[in-house]
């Protein structure tokens, strides 16, 4: 499977802004999360998605806390604040804006 | 809120970074452990590293690395280190000293309420300031009624009273001033009250002000001291209030009596006049109001006609008279502190040099050239820093101790020299200026350097531009010297200058004491005269007493009087020649060294109701009588005479400086005082004892002497006529005693850096000198070569330094006497010491040049 796919920072942040919006995950399950929702095509490696979820600490869009998870393991969990959710929208509209916009100019040009 | 959030929790995982880092590292390993082939999982260090950096504190750890790599690599050099912040320390020390002196004379604003409104108000003649500006009674008057631009006028005079009725006699300094003096300045008293308009038409004006230190001192802070009495010149005062402490103005005023100006026809002051603005005006439109009052003057016959308004800042006028001195001081300390700086540049730089190797190396495994450039910044930065903190406590003792170094008098004593928070940020500033400059100097050296040559080249070299950099640091230093050298070196042969005036006398085992008789307890001339001869008769009774005389105008003393003198047999100069009118004792002459020319000193039988003599100075023979012996020609020293106002001269003396160094010789006529019969000519008075050994031990005789025959009266000053003469040229000497401390320090700082730069390129041509030698060159030629390396830097670094010596020259002309800014022996003197001091810099790697074994040196390439 092609790992990381060399995503812009941003976008990686926006997309585990994303899979964080339906419920709590810790940072595999977020990987795993991200690598199925692409249809297996995106692959993050752990390099880019430690500083990008404390960067999400930093900027208060995600909040971590520790729970025992089903298999007895002590996971750090992050989910997603009031914040993130607002960022997220403005973010999402952003890309659509500008995904439609150069899925224009690539059909006209 | 967002941003500030943010920077809530970055500090947050500052703070807490062991915690936040532990917590990293088991949630990786959680992970890890999730996955099924945990070896996929990077290197956790490095990942956590990487994540970390979302905190934003990466160039906080770069930073403390930094610093900790430049500390270790300066402990490894120590001697290095400490050369570096002794030099650094220095200058940044004796800068901060400087800046404080700055700080508290010129910058600091004056201790009152709003002061940028406080002017001093006079008039005058165009052209030089006057020393003293001021205004006459009558013009005070209608100023005072007519101006439209000031808020409050006040006049004073200072004063000097003997205090009474608290323990011994004591001299105190006061003003006497008109009750606003206090309202214009803005001050109100700490106990009781100030001057009101009831103290100044009450009729006795019999009130005192008091301040702060007198009446801790004298009266033990007596908090019920209001309406007590302080007994000035015998007469007693009633206590209104005691001022704020710090609080004293004018100069070192400790009381304040309430002054009345009133127009005397025939007596005449001129007094200061100081005024506050009314809110929005501003000194030129103060001045503007002025002069047009000043143009509105009814023509006056004895008044120049083309006075002009004059509207001081009262800061300025205070500290008129230091202002170029403490600029000067500034100035020549900022050189030293470029020198300090280009030394420990150089010594970055041969540094860097020396380090050529290690860091070719690092650049040629990869290492970045920025964390080389940091590095050496960090170094820079630490010796700064290091240097800056023991300089700041250079600063913090030195500027203090470098007030009490101003001879006394100069300051205006309520601008208390303290170091401050001011200061402090001063030398902080400083520091980081030169930690950048300091630091930056290797960099020249490593830029453009490749590290394969660097690798393959065996010796230490350093390339094109730190050659460059090096000579022109040297070249700098020298022409800067040069500049303090010329500068001392004027001041130094002003000082010489003033010392070898002849004073006329001989001032040796003489101690004086002066007394100031108050009109109101010796109202008459016969009342003074009496205590003179008694206390005369007293000394001259005591034991290791040679000679004993009384003066009223002591020469080089702060008292002197000019007035009117006509010769009966020269009517066409009579109300055109002016002398200074001298009070003596008979033995005057002869305790104070001045010599006799003609005729006969004055005796014990020139009394009251004799026939009234006089004896002319040598300058005063020669214009009323020239070519003649002025024995028993007549003379008189008032406009009008009657018949006995008449003196007959019986001698000529030689001539003597009255008014200090820089005047000329002075033109006086001296009388017996007991024949003077204008109290004004002998209630003050100076009593000289010519001793066989140390004048001072004959002070208590003196004062107790005094005190036997009036115990109210205390002497003005007690001093030997040594140091009389010493305080006369104090300031000068304190000019030049600062300077030349700063051009020695610039010259062995200027001879380091030549020594640097002549070891280094010995180090670096050692080959060169090799083959040279193995070729036939003895060791003369290579000592010469070396030299004339030396003599080319020092001859760019004399002619730059020359130019910039010239303007330093101009600048500070006016405290210069007896010698011209482009006085041509002070130059080649100044020139001379810079080139000795080259040459002897030189003589070491010179001789360690001639030295060089040519095989070992050629073995090694």
């Amino acid at each position: 499977m092609p790992r990381d796919a060399g995503l812009p920072p941003g976008t990686l942040m926006m997309l585990v802004l994303r899979v964080l919006t339906t419920q709590p995950l810790h940072g595999y399950a977020i990987a795993q999360r991200l690598h199925q929702l692409s249809r297996e095509e995106l692959s993050v490696e752990e390099g880019s998605l430690y500083p990008a979820l404390q960067k999400l600490l930093v900027k208060g869009w995600v909040r971590a806390a520790w729970r025992e998870s089903e298999s007895g393991r002590q996971v750090r969990e992050y989910r997603i604040t009031a914040s993130g959710r607002r960022q997220l929208d403005a973010e999402m509209a952003e890309y659509r804006r500008t995904a439609s916009a150069i899925g224009w100019l690539l059909d006209e040009a | 809120m967002g941003i500030i959030g943010e920077w809530i929790r970055r500090l947050g995982y500052l703070l807490r970074r062991g915690a936040r880092e532990e917590e990293l590292r088991r949630e990786m390993e959680a992970h890890r452990a999730m996955l099924q082939e945990p070896r996929a999982f990077g290197n956790t260090l490095r990942l956590r590293e990487e994540a970390r950096d979302a905190w934003g504190w990466g160039w906080l750890d770069d930073l403390a690395r930094d610093t900790r790599l430049a500390w270790r690599t300066l402990r490894r050099s120590p001697a290095f280190a400490l050369t570096a912040i002794v030099t650094l320390a220095l200058g940044i020390g004796a800068t901060g000293a400087i800046f404080t002196l700055v700080r508290s004379v010129l910058l600091r604003p004056l201790p009152f309420p709003d002061p940028d409104a406080l002017y001093v108000i006079s008039y005058a003649s165009p052209g030089p300031a006057w020393l003293y500006p001021g205004m006459s009674d009558r013009g005070y008057l209608d100023f005072r009624g007519a101006n439209r631009t000031l808020e409050s006028v006040a006049t004073f005079s200072a004063a000097e009273s003997t205090m009474t009725g608290a323990g011994n006699a004591t001299r105190v300094s006061g003003a006497a001033v008109t009750t606003d003096f206090f309202r214009v300045l803005g001050v109100d008293a700490a106990i009781g009250r100030t001057f009101g308009p009831e103290d100044d038409q009450s009729g006795d004006g019999r009130v005192v002000l008091i301040a702060d230190g007198l009446w801790r001192r004298h009266f033990g802070a007596d908090p019920l001291f209001v309406n007590k009495t302080v007994v000035l010149n015998g007469v007693p005062h009633r206590v209104v209030g005691v001022l704020p402490p710090g609080f004293s103005y004018p100069a070192d005023a400790a009381y304040w009596i309430p002054l009345t100006v009133r127009i005397n026809p025939n007596l005449g002051f001129m007094r200061p006049v100081i005024g506050r603005v009314k809110a929005g005006v501003t000194g030129e439109q103060a001045a503007a109001d002025l002069d047009v009052w000043v143009r509105s003057l009814p023509l006056d016959p004895n008044r120049p006609r083309d006075l002009v308004a004059q509207v001081t800042p009262l800061h300025e006028a205070m500290v008129r008279d230091v202002r170029l001195p403490v600029l000067v001081f500034g100035s020549a300390v900022v050189l030293v502190l470029v020198i300090v700086c280009a030394n420990v540049m150089h010594l970055l730089l041969m540094r860097a040099v020396s380090r050529r190797q290690e860091i070719a190396t690092r650049l040629a495994l990869g290492g970045s050239r920025v964390r080389v450039v940091r590095q050496f910044l960090a170094e820079g930065a630490l010796l700064s820093l290091a240097g800056g903190s023991v300089g700041a406590g250079v600063a913090f003792l030195g500027g203090p101790a470098l007030l009490s170094l101003i001879p006394p008098g100069r300051l205006p004593v309520d601008i208390a020299v303290r170091a401050d928070g001011w200061v402090l940020a001063f030398t902080a500033g400083l520091s980081v200026c030169t930690a950048l400059v300091v630091g930056l100097a290797p960099i020249v050296q490593i830029s453009g350097d490749s590290p394969y040559v660097a690798l393959r080249g065996g010796t230490a070299s350093a390339t094109r531009q730190s050659h460059r950099l090096r000579h022109a640091l040297v070249i700098s230093e020298l022409a800067l010297t040069l500049v303090l050298l010329v500068g001392a070196g004027l001041l130094v042969r002003s000082v010489i200058g003033l010392r070898s005036v002849p004073l006329g006398f001989t001032p040796g085992r003489v101690m004086t004491m002066t007394i100031d008789l108050p009109v109101t307890r010796y109202p008459k001339a016969e009342q003074a005269t009496t205590l003179h001869s008694r206390l005369l008769q007293s000394l001259s009774a005591s034991p290791g007493v040679l000679s004993v005389a009384a003066v009223n105008w002591l020469p080089l003393g702060d008292m002197v009087s000019w007035g009117d003198v006509q010769a009966e047999d020269r009517p066409d100069l009579a109300g055109k020649y002016n002398a200074t009118k001298v009070a003596v004792s008979p033995d005057y002459f002869r305790t104070i060294g001045i010599r006799l020319l003609r005729g006969r000193p004055f005796t014990e039988a020139d009394l009251p109701g004799r026939p009234p003599v006089a004896i002319v100075s040598e300058s005063v023979a020669r214009r009323l009588w020239p070519g003649v012996d002025p024995s028993g020609r007549r003379m008189a020293l008032v406009d009008r005479p009657k018949p006995e106002d008449w003196l007959t001269v019986v001698g000529v003396v030689e001539d003597v400086r009255q008014g200090g160094f820089r005047s000329a010789p002075t033109h006086a006529v001296y009388q017996p005082y007991v024949q003077v019969t204008n109290r004004y000519f002998v209630g003050y008075m100076t009593f000289l004892v010519r001793t066989h050994g140390d004048p001072l031990q004959v002070a208590p005789t003196m004062r107790t002497a005094l005190a036997r025959i009036d115990e109210d009266e205390a002497p003005r000053s007690l001093a030997t006529l040594e140091t009389v003469v010493d305080r006369t040229v104090a300031e000068p000497q304190f000019h030049a005693r600062v300077l030349t401390l700063f051009s020695l320090v610039a010259l062995l700082l200027a001879a380091i850096g030549i020594y640097g730069v002549l070891a280094s390129a010995v180090l670096e041509r050692r080959s060169e000198i090799g083959v040279r030698m193995a070729l036939g060159a003895d060791r003369t030629s290579v000592i010469r070569m070396i030299l004339s390396h030396t003599l080319r830097l020092t001859a760019i670094g004399i002619t730059i330094g020359l130019a910039g010596s010239l303007a330093a020259a101009d600048a500070i002309a006016s405290l210069l006497f007896g010698v011209t800014p482009t006085d041509t022996a002070t130059f080649v003197i100044a020139v001379g010491v810079l080139l000795g001091a080259a040459v002897v810099a030189a003589v070491v790697p010179a001789r360690r040049a001639a030295r060089l074994d040519p095989i070992t040196v050629l073995r090694a390439e």
